[in-house]
This record gives structure tokens, C-alpha cells and sequence, in this order.
């Protein structure tokens, strides 16, 4: 029988649908009967959607700055390149 | 003469990178860098991360002319990545240490019983939207952090996965790991999450 701890490890793959058949129905079957771990899966899944939802937001400007810099110089560089052709 | 009926962003985008436009190339570096930088810390600390990412945009200049659009343009650049990340690390003859024995964090493991119930079972429910949680300052500073200071090769993994949204198996090629490895870093770092969200709900502090 599944316990609160085997649930516990295996939450992500539940989350995610990459659960066999046979332990996706007894963790359902699980959740059906225990409280804590509906709460513990239903926060875990809060947690994944907080990371995506704030991750997405995160941009180092000056390491952005820096990139930018060097693209286009080597932009101009390769362009002038090719106007000298000699 | 229109033939093409339609262009996806993405099209429009390596079309400017071939001709070396370099607004396409502005754009490019905003929407890819952080996920670049991801792969890199994989495999090296902060400052060589930064600096292969640079090296990387340079080389794609060129490089961008044989891309052939068999993978998208996000995972191709992150293909790009890992490959000079690893060439950095083997030259330095180092490799990625990462711990994929336990799946279950040691902070979370110590909250069962030795049945196997919960100990000390989870407080309270998160109800709010992510959004709505995210508009505490707070809280997205502690979320900083903590993200901050997951091992590289969870923290990786998991924005490669959950942020970058790659698939699975894109994720495992790119950082050399295998799919059950994988499973065991994201669900970690997941793990850690969902510890400081419900520490920060109950207490206020991070």
C-alpha cells in the first residue's frame, strides 16, 4: 500500500504525467483518503506554477549589455570585412 | 506576391539573424540568455557561465547560417551551449557532481513517521494564483534567493524544465543526464520550493 512518504517521492511525476498507469491510480486512490497529501500535492503544484510564472521574469540586464556589445562589434567588424574585400 | 501565408515569429526572427540584422540579434539575446545561462551553470560557476554565453552569441553569428531548423531555435542555442560548457570543463578536467541517490529532500523526509504517515503534515493550503502570490515583494525576493541557492545542477535543471519549458528529452541531451536523473533534480528543487513558499506563508519571513 502506497504511503504518505512513497507519495512524497513521487509527486513530481505524478504532477507532471509521467506516472505508470498502476501508481497513478494508487496515488489516486491515496489522495481520495488522505488530506495532508491533497494539500501536499495541491502546494507542491502552487510552488511549480510560482516558479514558471517568476523565472520567466528574470533578464541580467547588464550581462544582456555586455552580449549586445560584443555581437555588434563583431557585426561591424564582419560587415567592414566584407565591404574591404581586397 | 505573397507566398507565404504565414511566418511564425520565430521564422521572422532567424531570417534577421541570417542577414546579421542586428535588432533580430538584440531580440534574440533578451529572449534567450537567461535560458543559455541555465545550461551553462550547469556545468561551470558563475563568471565561466557568463562568459561562454558571450562566446556563444559571437560564434552564432556565423553559426546561424547552417541552422537548418531541425530542432527550434531555443534548443539549438542551447545544444550550442552545453557543447562549449563541457569543452571548457573537460579542458579544466572537472566534472558535474550532483547527487541523484534520494529523491525525497533530507528537510521534507525528517516530516514522516517511521510508518510512513505524515509527522508533521503540510499547514496550510495555497489557494492564491502565482500571480497573486507574486505581487508580494516578499515573497518574490525570497523566491530569488532561494532559487539562488539550490545546487547548479537542480536550479538548472529545473529552469531548463519548468521556465524554459524544454521537453524532457531535449533537457537530458542538453545537460547529459539521464531521463531518471532528471526527474530526481527538478522534483528536488521543487521540493525546496514548496518548503520556502509554506515557510514564508506561516511565518512572514524567508
Amino acid at each position: 500500500m502506497l504511503m504518505c512518504r512513497d507519495l512524497a517521492r513521487i509527486a513530481s511525476d505524478y504532477i507532471d504525467g509521467e506516472l505508470g498507469p498502476m501508481d497513478t491510480v494508487s496515488v489516486k486512490m491515496h489522495l481520495m483518503m488522505c488530506g495532508h497529501c491533497r494539500t501536499f500535492i495541491g502546494n507542491l503544484r502552487a510552488s511549480v506554477d510560482l516558479i514558471n510564472a517568476h523565472s520567466s521574469q528574470q533578464l541580467d540586464e547588464e550581462l544582456v549589455r555586455r552580449i549586445d556589445e560584443r555581437v555588434t562589434e563583431s557585426l561591424n567588424a564582419r560587415n567592414s570585412g566584407n565591404g574591404n574585400s581586397d | 506576391m505573397d507566398t507565404a501565408t504565414h511566418q511564425s515569429d520565430e521564422d521572422i526572427l532567424i531570417h534577421g539573424l541570417k542577414s546579421g540584422n542586428q535588432s533580430a540579434f538584440h531580440k534574440a539575446v533578451r529572449l534567450y540568455t537567461p535560458g543559455m545561462l541555465a545550461v551553462a551553470r550547469f556545468y561551470l560557476d558563475h563568471s565561466a557561465a557568463e562568459e561562454t554565453v558571450q562566446d556563444c552569441w559571437v560564434t552564432v553569428i556565423d553559426a546561424i547560417q547552417k541552422f537548418e531548423g531541425r530542432s527550434g531555435l531555443k534548443t539549438w542555442l542551447h545544444r550550442i551551449v552545453a557543447n562549449r560548457a563541457k569543452n571548457h570543463l573537460r579542458k579544466a578536467k572537472r566534472e558535474v557532481s550532483a547527487d541523484f541517490s534520494e529523491t525525497l529532500d533530507p528537510e521534507l523526509a525528517d516530516r514522516f513517521a517511521p510508518n510512513g504517515r505524515w509527522a508533521t503534515p503540510p499547514s496550510l493550503k495555497t489557494n492564491e494564483s502565482a500571480q497573486a502570490l507574486l505581487e508580494n515583494g516578499a515573497l518574490s525576493d525570497c523566491l530569488d534567493k532561494h532559487l539562488a541557492s539550490l545546487p547548479e545542477t537542480q536550479r538548472s535543471a529545473l529552469l531548463l524544465y519548468e521556465a524554459h519549458q524544454h521537453k524532457s528529452d531535449d533537457v537530458c541531451n542538453i545537460l547529459d543526464v539521464s531521463a531518471s536523473n532528471l526527474r530526481v533534480l527538478v522534483h528536488r528543487a521543487r521540493q525546496k520550493i514548496f518548503l520556502m513558499v509554506e515557510t514564508f506563508q506561516e511565518t512572514g519571513e524567508c
